[in-house]
């Protein structure tokens, strides 16, 4: 056996610290908050709007419509059809993106420095003479209901639909998609897009990003030239109170020939402003947040059983589900829930290993500079700070605090957010094929249900 | 728009470097291709070159297996490696004071590699790698359509007939024997590019990789380039359908192109833009918008560098369209795009969007790497990661056209639908 090379592992040279970028941060007259980021050496501009009109702040009636409403910003303005708009802003190489998540609405763009006030005009023009064009809204939803086909053929996407669904009890709207369902978004009519944009889409609760190449100065006066006329203030989201169905239990959803299954293994999680997210966040990590995490190791290089393994939580406003994830062959689907099942019962059972305590720690806060190369990742690293009212210093100590977490706060996470008698077993597969190797499993009460 | 500082050195070796320094946020990105892809496969083997790149990371005489992805992850890094047609790369991006040990683990692996192989890790690997399969392919909606567009392109026995993720039957009778056969034949710095992007000292940086590098051997023994050549058109419409578990129907249309590099390549590229991208472009417009008959477009050229490259484009149906009505209008914008070629105003659109999203992606340490080892693999011409904004540019109307006219012909095209399957029996029958 002959060796090449140097067989020593190099050491690290010292580090050069990095330091997210300062902001400020403005107030305009009509309630909204500006912030600006300007990064040295960004050659690129990222604008970003967002608004407490998200699918939290839409009536659960009308569940869909902060999506719906958000697509149909970019069919244009009352000055520029679909068509127009589309021209008027990709002649200036800008995309404008618009969409909605549970949290929040966000309208934006990227563009080179020089567009910067165009690009602005246009964005100001969407949010507050928006077209609603009848048609165009048809268009849209109808996509919007095909799009929920196309989804729900895909297993991955199925699982993660059925998951919540099953997971939450019918008073909480995150059972749902963010999107709604088409049940939901099939009664929505223009006049619903008309109404949520005109009570949520408003200044006093939204806030403004430009990060990149510009000049503050001239950054506050465009966002002033161009939003300030904007005006009110929307009654903003909803108070959501998770629920669990509750109970240990597994859910078939059958797909008849899938040659996998996709699993989802998990309970209610944690929301945004959980005292624990960081020793959550380091005890995901290891458990299931990084190539070398247990489950993935487990699952996949020692098994053999999938292409990938994972767990996290989803944290928002209020719990988002805590999940663990694989898509294994259709044969090993009953050892591979017996195998997540497993490893989610130990977290709790002893406190990590010393390494792989330092290493999920390493690894988070190694990669923290990572996160911030480009310019729309600064924009995007405010979006929390703005929609959570974290402290403005939340990325200057975002290390120290996952530094902070040793061996006991990371069991201690485990043992409460990781609760074996709660864990909903989701599997979208063959039902034929798998239902009794699970049944036999005797983890919990098995129920096969159709694919929607 | 930015000039990407180039460095180039290369080994006694034959290794290629390429450094480019970029100071602004302090990490580093390491990206290494080897000029090997699933094109040098042989028959029998198919998806061997991509099962072989999952090998890599199954731990050297130096690193316990997961050990390379543990390493890199602790350092605060990110990594990962993928395989197409014409190449195989593996990249890292760590922060920069890590420099060394990604280097090190890319030369240690390309050093150490076959002593710690064993037969276990092989099969381990392979039923990952089915499992890549079955997820990506088999249990995807459309999940078979640029498998099928390969075969239907090129001939058989054609090195490019088959897709890189391969077969489920070559993939079990991948040996051993295989895997230090490929990596005698196929691992060695002469075959190699590798980039050093990001907060790094020239100097300094290149001394670690002659550390590390250095004392790897190259290998003169390499078999003759695999013979890609082939007619530029295939000299017939070919059509097949495919009956599948998906909602919705979809229909592609793919032509053989001259290959990327080419001037009649960008002259394409300028086309995809033109016919696909944004909310303006032709067939989002007319199809999506105005006519209402799909529910998305996609166009998008495979860069590949010999034989005969990609054209595609895909439409999927909305509820109640037609296929046959909807492959027509599709059909209809390519041609109308083709006799009267775009405007003054669509190629500025397209002009400016491809620009705004290069400065995008060269923001990306790992994307500027890949871009340098690119052109330095496929090329021996890093230095056109500068030029590309340059040569789209430069594309004007009449080359578009001609382009278009010569490649994207009735008689030169595949045309690949997939309609949903009535129960549950999704099968493939193949048409005129």
């Amino acid at each position: 056996m002959s060796e090449l090379g140097n067989s020593n592992r190099p050491a690290p040279s010292a580090p050069r610290p990095y330091r997210f970028p300062d902001f400020t941060r403005h107030g305009l007259d009509n309630g909204l908050t500006v912030w600006l980021v300007p990064i040295a050496g960004s050659s690129l501009t990222s604008v970003h709007l967002l608004i407490d009109a998200g699918a939290a702040a839409e009536d659960e009636l009308r569940g869909g419509v902060a999506s719906l409403t958000a697509r149909l910003l970019v069919t244009g303005t009352r000055r520029l059809d679909a068509a127009a708009f589309a021209a008027a802003t990709e002649r200036l190489g800008i995309e404008v993106n618009s969409e909605s998540s549970w949290d929040s609405s966000r309208a934006g763009f990227q563009s080179l420095p020089q567009h910067l006030d165009a690009g602005m005009a246009l964005l100001a023009e969407m949010v507050q003479q928006p077209r609603f064009d009848p048609d165009e809204f048809s268009r849209l939803k109808a996509e919007r209901l095909a799009a929920i086909l196309q989804m729900r053929a895909d297993a991955g996407s199925l699982a993660d639909e059925s998951f919540v669904k099953h997971l939450y009890d019918a008073g909480t709207p995150y059972r749902r998609l963010a999107g709604g369902t088409p049940e939901m978004v099939e009664t929505l009519v223009v006049d619903d897009v008309r109404a949520h944009h005109a009570a949520h889409h408003r200044p006093g609760r939204a806030h403004l990003v430009i990060a990149g190449a510009f000049d503050p100065d001239e950054a506050l006066r465009l966002a002033e030239q161009h939003l300030g006329g904007w005006s009110g203030s929307g009654p903003g989201h909803r108070t959501i109170t998770p629920a669990a169905t509750g109970g240990r239990r597994v859910v078939i959803v059958d797909r008849p020939g899938s040659v996998q299954s996709e699993l989802r293994i998990g309970l209610v999680g944690i929301d945004r402003f959980d005292p624990r997210y960081f020793s959550a966040a380091i005890m995901s990590t290891y458990l299931g947040g990084s190539f070398g995490s247990r489950i993935n190791r487990r699952l996949r290089e020692e098994l053999g059983y999938t292409y990938g393994a994972r767990c996290g939580f989803d944290p928002r406003r209020a719990a988002g589900p805590f999940s663990a994830a694989a898509a294994v062959q259709t044969e090993v689907s009953a050892p591979a829930i017996a195998e997540l099942l497993v490893l989610l019962e130990a977290a709790g059972a002893a406190p990590p290993a010393t390494d792989e305590l330092r290493e999920a720690q390493d690894y988070q806060i190694g990669v923290f500079p990572l996160r911030f190369e480009t310019t729309g990742g600064i924009a995007a690293a405010i979006e929390p700070i703005a929609t959570y009212d974290l402290a403005d210093d939340y990325w200057q100590t975002y290390r120290d605090r996952l530094e902070a977490v040793d061996a006991a706060a990371a069991q201690q996470a485990a043992v409460e957010l990781i609760r074996p008698a709660e864990l909903l077993v989701v599997a979208v597969g063959d039902a034929s094929a798998i239902r009794a190797d699970i049944e036999a499993l005797g983890v919990g009460p098995v129920e096969v249900v159709p694919a929607p | 728009m930015p000039h990407i500082p180039i460095e180039r050195h290369t080994l006694p070796n034959g290794l290629r470097v390429i450094l480019s320094p970029e100071r602004r946020t302090p990490i580093v990105g390491v990206n290494l291709w080897y000029d090997v892809g699933s094109k040098h496969e042989r028959p029998g083997k198919t998806g061997f070159a991509h099962l072989f790149e999952h090998m890599m990371f199954q731990g050297t005489a130096n690193v316990a297996k997961g050990e390379h992805f543990s390493l890199v992850q602790a350092a605060g890094g990110t990594l990962n490696a993928s395989t197409w047609m014409d190449r195989t790369n593996y990249f890292e991006t760590v922060p920069s004071h890590q420099l060394e040990l990604a280097l090190w683990l890319e030369a240690d692996r390309l050093a150490n590699l076959l002593p710690a192989m064993t037969q276990e890790k092989l099969d381990n690997q392979r039923d990952v790698v089915k499992n890549e399969r079955r997820w990506a392919v088999d249990n995807q909606p459309y999940g078979t359509w640029d498998e099928k567009l390969q075969e239907l392109l090129y001939p058989v026995g054609h090195p490019y007939h088959h897709s890189t993720i391969g077969s489920m039957d070559d993939l079990s009778a991948a040996s051993l024997d295989d895997v230090g056969e490929f990596f005698a034949t196929y691992y060695a710095p002469d075959n190699a590019v590798l980039s050093v992007v990001g907060d790094f000292e020239p100097a300094g940086a290149l001394a670690m990789v002659e550390r590390h590098f250095g004392p790897i051997p190259a290998n003169h023994r390499r078999p003759p380039v695999p013979d890609t050549e082939i007619e530029p058109l295939i000299g017939a419409e070919i059509r097949e359908v495919v009956s599948d578990r998906v909602p919705l129907p979809r229909v592609y249309a793919a032509y053989r192109i001259p290959v990327f590099g080419t001037d009649a390549f960008d002259a394409l590229e300028v086309a995809v833009d033109l016919l696909g991208t944004g909310r303006a472009s032709r067939l989002y417009g007319r199809l999506v918008r105005e006519r209402q008959l799909a529910q998305d477009v996609t166009v998008m050229a495979f860069p590949i560098v010999s034989g005969a490259a990609i054209f595609s484009l895909w439409a999927t149906a909305r509820p109640g369209i037609d296929h046959e009505a909807l492959t027509e209008a599709v059909l209809g914008e390519v041609d109308l795009l083709t006799d009267e070629g775009p405007s003054d105003v669509e190629l500025e659109r397209v002009q400016n969007l491809h620009a705004a999203g290069i400065e995008s992606g060269q923001e990306r340490i790992s994307e500027r790497a890949d871009r340098l080892s690119m052109y330095a693999c496929l090329f021996d011409q890093p230095e056109r990661a500068n030029s590309e904004v340059a040569r789209y540019g430069a594309v004007d109307a009449d080359r578009v056209r001609s382009a278009m006219a010569a490649s994207l012909r009735a008689d030169n095209r595949v045309l690949l639908t997939y309609l949903p399957a009535e129960g549950d029996q999704p099968g493939t029958e193949q048409a005129a």
